[in-house]
């Protein structure tokens, strides 16, 4: 038996310290207060029945406060006159014990009066619709790095177009025209550490630990929230018990630090598992597609009409409207596409980053109707993918010529893997393309340290994704020394310098580079410290979709076959493939993990993960009434593939298996003839896409 | 009221509340934070403990109840027990968040049945979720536990 390394050692005897196991003693417990409502005026809030020692929080206390938002500044520490989603925070208490403060919520009367509520996109978008907001002022967070572009007296907050050749002319030469909408609906991240946060002043300067993966954005919005410079601001994140896009941007530090400043004394913020579902889901989405392609297969033009649905704030939604755009367009070489992309507000909690960033529902409707094309032409939807992929020195619709492209490989591993040759009845195939954060910096310091080995500096979080060992790892291999002589510190930012976030999978390979950058830095200045950063260029034009989406692409296939009892509707997945391509794996045991996690989280998504609303409110907001996988839920055979390439740049992997997976299982579906458009894939819908293929008209009624 | 149990092999007295949870006490008065609070409603297992060697949510156990009683966490488990070697060298965990959890159940499991099938296997450990989906090197972990007599 091999003795057990220190780091492995600290997680099996259940010693990683996470936010919630660090308060310090005096800290205060803090609960919120929030709307039962999803559209209300507060008329007052009542605080007089709250015992005399807790602290708490008012609208009135916060009104100084400045709104922030990394993109749209559009949100305030407590809601001031208006609640905009049930869940919105119009109050919240800190006292000595968590008991207390429970109480200490339930004892403020809040009077409402409410007003009519968009609770869908549908609703949010017609004509006359009420006006979740009434007006949309830019962030100044570096977060809100490209043009946003807001339609005022509407409740859409960003388009996002593209417009590439021309695509009247494109039709005009289509043999075949297939037009198809699709809808996914909101999921929840489900970290099964809920945010947590613990904000205490010191002289005039705020501290934050919180669970957080965008340590600077974090930094930012508080300074401007509470006027006072970024220097004033501390932010550490502690390792965190997952986060899958949750844990970015403000979430809980600024009620916390708000108790804080009141209290005179720490605060800690820990949510209960419930109001997970009303901080921030996965955007809801409805995507029109409308393909063209030659009778031989030939793509020739694409029109996308596509809404993701942000929720009552827009948090990052402009930038998931942004990544639906160029993803739906798919790998493939098409000379026409125009898209439409809208981020919409609703009177829903706000939704914001899920792994994949948009890519998940684009690749749902973008490669399902790949297949619903490929059925109407007589065509095999492996032969027509390979007759259209992106191929090295293809242009894109964004009009970058495309490097380093392994659609093709991917593509053909993944059939292989399900034996697509024998055979193609209940199996399912489809492809992503996801970009990664451009522009993006991202920088590092190693120093030697006086008791031997080496410190590294630097923004990047471990949130499970094991960035913190693959930097240590190759570290290790850089400066010649065992890894366990390298000392990686938790990003804390009055010490690491900047990076813009350990967000989109670009930890890996960002702070990879700065690191060779710190370690070459160290050799030519006498060797005790080196500083290294590392930047990409490019963004795209809101207005045309021209420029450069991303200087790196995240490539992906999944294949899955499987079965479906038709008595029932059940499906039964017999096996799941992903093909991603790694460039070269620094940490295979990592990298591994971060394909199968994907892939079940991509089934989760698939086949039964959804947030149910009721009037706005959400009806599932526990782990019993929104299940998430379980070993139970393994298919059969859950395999994947790395694809590396000697000399390869490291490429980042930690969401690349998710987007294709529903795809795939939804086009299996297809294979049989069972056509659904909306996810999950639960047994009662495909038990109605059975009755509808057989032309029964099914139900009861 | 006083509750006297043994915990990690130990004697404990604590004063608590009637509606106290074993959660709740093993974290605030024992500092243990291998016990994790996640769903707060027994499905997730990660506040899992062993209580008379039996697998609990801790969340779900009134700490009145445990008086007189043996109550073994994760810190509980030695260092090299095989079930934690073999989760260390199968690298089956992600943030590790579930894992003491998953150290536990499979520990209890594997005295039940010292050569599970899968089937037994996925039976034990579907309560405790693991949202990074480590699932496949889980599987490998409780298999090489078994194979090392864990």
């Amino acid at each position: 038996m091999s003795p057990i390394e220190w780091f492995e050692q600290q997680i099996v005897d259940g010693r990683t310290r996470y936010v919630g196991d660090g308060a310090p003693p005096d800290a205060l417990h803090a609960r919120v207060v929030r709307s039962p409502y999803a559209h209300a005026r507060v008329r007052g809030v009542d605080a007089s029945a709250v015992a005399a020692d807790v602290v708490v929080l008012l609208p009135g206390d916060v009104r100084d406060l400045a709104p922030y938002g990394c993109q749209i500044a559009d949100q305030t520490v407590l809601a001031l006159d208006r609640v905009r989603h049930v869940g919105d925070p119009v109050a919240a208490v800190a006292a000595a014990t968590p008991r207390a403060a429970e109480e200490a919520a339930r004892a403020i009367e809040v009077d409402y009066e409410e007003l009519p509520a968009a609770l869908d996109l549908d609703a949010a978008l017609a004509p006359g619709a009420t006006l979740v907001h009434e007006a949309h002022r830019i962030s100044e967070n570096d977060a809100a790095y490209f043009g946003i572009r807001p339609e005022h007296g509407t409740n859409v907050c960003h388009r996002f177009r593209i417009r590439h050749g021309d695509v009247a002319e494109g039709f005009a030469l289509a043999d075949v025209v297939v037009e198809e909408e699709y809808r996914t609906p909101a999921a929840q991240h489900a970290p099964l550490e809920p945010h947590a946060a613990t904000a205490q002043w010191r002289d005039g300067r705020l501290e934050v630990f919180t669970g957080s993966h965008t340590p600077f954005n974090v930094r930012s919005d508080l300074a401007r929230i509470f006027g006072v410079g970024e220097d004033r601001v501390r932010i550490v994140c502690p390792p965190m018990g997952g986060s899958f896009g949750s844990k970015t941007f403000v979430r809980v530090e600024a009620i916390a630090a708000a108790l804080a400043r009141k209290a005179g004394r720490p605060v800690s913020l820990v949510l209960p598992r419930a109001e997970e579902w009303v901080t921030l889901n996965r955007h809801p989405s409805r995507i029109r597609v409308r393909v063209g392609a030659t009778r031989e297969g030939v793509l020739v033009a694409k029109e996308v009409d596509a809404w993701v649905d942000t929720g009552a704030y827009a948090d990052c939604g402009p930038g998931v409207a942004q990544k639906v755009g160029f993803s739906v367009v798919g790998p493939y070489r098409i000379p026409h596409v125009r898209v439409d992309s809208c981020c919409v507000y609703t009177h829903l909690p706000p939704n914001g980053a899920f792994r994949g960033f948009g890519a998940t529902q684009a690749a749902w409707a973008s490669e399902r109707t790949m297949d619903v094309l490929s059925d109407r032409l007589g065509l095999d939807p492996l032969e027509l993918r390979l007759r259209n992929v992106l191929r090295d020195g293809d242009v894109f619709a964004t009009g970058e010529t495309m490097h380093d492209v392994h659609f093709e490989e991917l593509l053909r591993r993944a059939a292989s893997a399900v034996a697509w040759e024998e055979g193609r009845s209940g199996k399912g195939l489809a492809l992503v393309l996801k970009g990664m954060q451009t522009p993006s910096r991202a920088s590092i310091a190693v120093e030697r340290r006086a008791e031997g080995g080496w410190f590294l500096r630097c923004a990047t979080a471990e949130l499970g994704q094991g960035s913190r060992k693959a930097l240590t790892l190759l570290a290790g291999e850089l400066l010649g020394c065992e890894p366990r002589e390298v000392v990686f510190l938790s990003p804390d930012t009055d010490v690491v310098p900047y990076d813009t976030r350990s967000t989109s999978s670009r930890s890996t390979y960002m702070m990879g580079r700065a690191l060779e950058a710190a370690v070459a830095d160290l050799r030519a200045s006498g060797g005790e410290r080196g500083e290294g950063e590392y930047r990409n260029a490019g963004g795209l034009d809101p207005d045309t979709g021209q420029g450069v989406a991303s200087s790196h692409w995240h490539q992906g296939a999944a294949a899955v076959e499987l079965g479906v009892d038709e008595e029932t509707g059940r499906v039964e997945l017999a096996r799941a493939h992903a093909a991603v391509y790694a460039g070269r794996v620094v940490n295979r045991k990592g990298a591994e993990l971060q394909n199968e996690g994907s892939m079940v989280m991509g089934l989760g998504s698939a086949l039964f993960e959804e947030v149910a609303f009721a009037e706005g409110q959400v009806v599932n907001a526990n782990l019993s009434d929104y299940e998430i996988p379980s070993l139970a839920d393994l298919p059969r055979s859950l395999t994947h593939d790395l694809v590396e390439k000697p000399g390869a740049e490291v490429h980042g992997l930690g969401e690349t298996a998710v987007p294709p997976v529903p795809a795939a299982v939804g086009n299996a579906l297809g294979s049989l003839g069972l056509h659904v458009t909306r996810l999950p894939l639960t047994a009662e819908s495909v038990l109605a896409a059975v009755d509808r293929r057989d032309g029964r008209d099914g139900g009861l009624a | 009221m006083i509750v006297r149990f043994s915990l990690n092999g130990a004697p404990v007295e604590v004063d608590v509340r009637a509606d106290d949870t074993l959660l709740a006490v093993l974290r605030r008065t024992q500092g243990l934070t291998s016990v994790r609070e996640s769903c707060g409603i027994g499905v997730c297992g990660a506040c899992t403990a062993l209580l008379d060697g039996e697998v609990v949510s801790t969340c779900l156990v009134l700490a009145p109840a445990v008086d007189g009683r043996t109550v073994t966490t994760a810190e509980g488990i030695a260092a090299d027990h095989p079930v934690k070697v073999a989760f260390a060298e199968a690298h089956a965990y992600q943030c590790g968040y579930c894992v003491p959890g998953l150290v536990l159940a499979t520990t209890r499991l594997l005295e039940e049945r010292p050569r599970p099938s899968d089937d037994e296997i996925v039976a034990a450990l579907a309560g405790n979720l693991c949202r990074c989906g480590s699932y496949v090197k889980i599987l490998d972990a409780v298999r090489r536990a078994a194979a090392a007599g864990g």
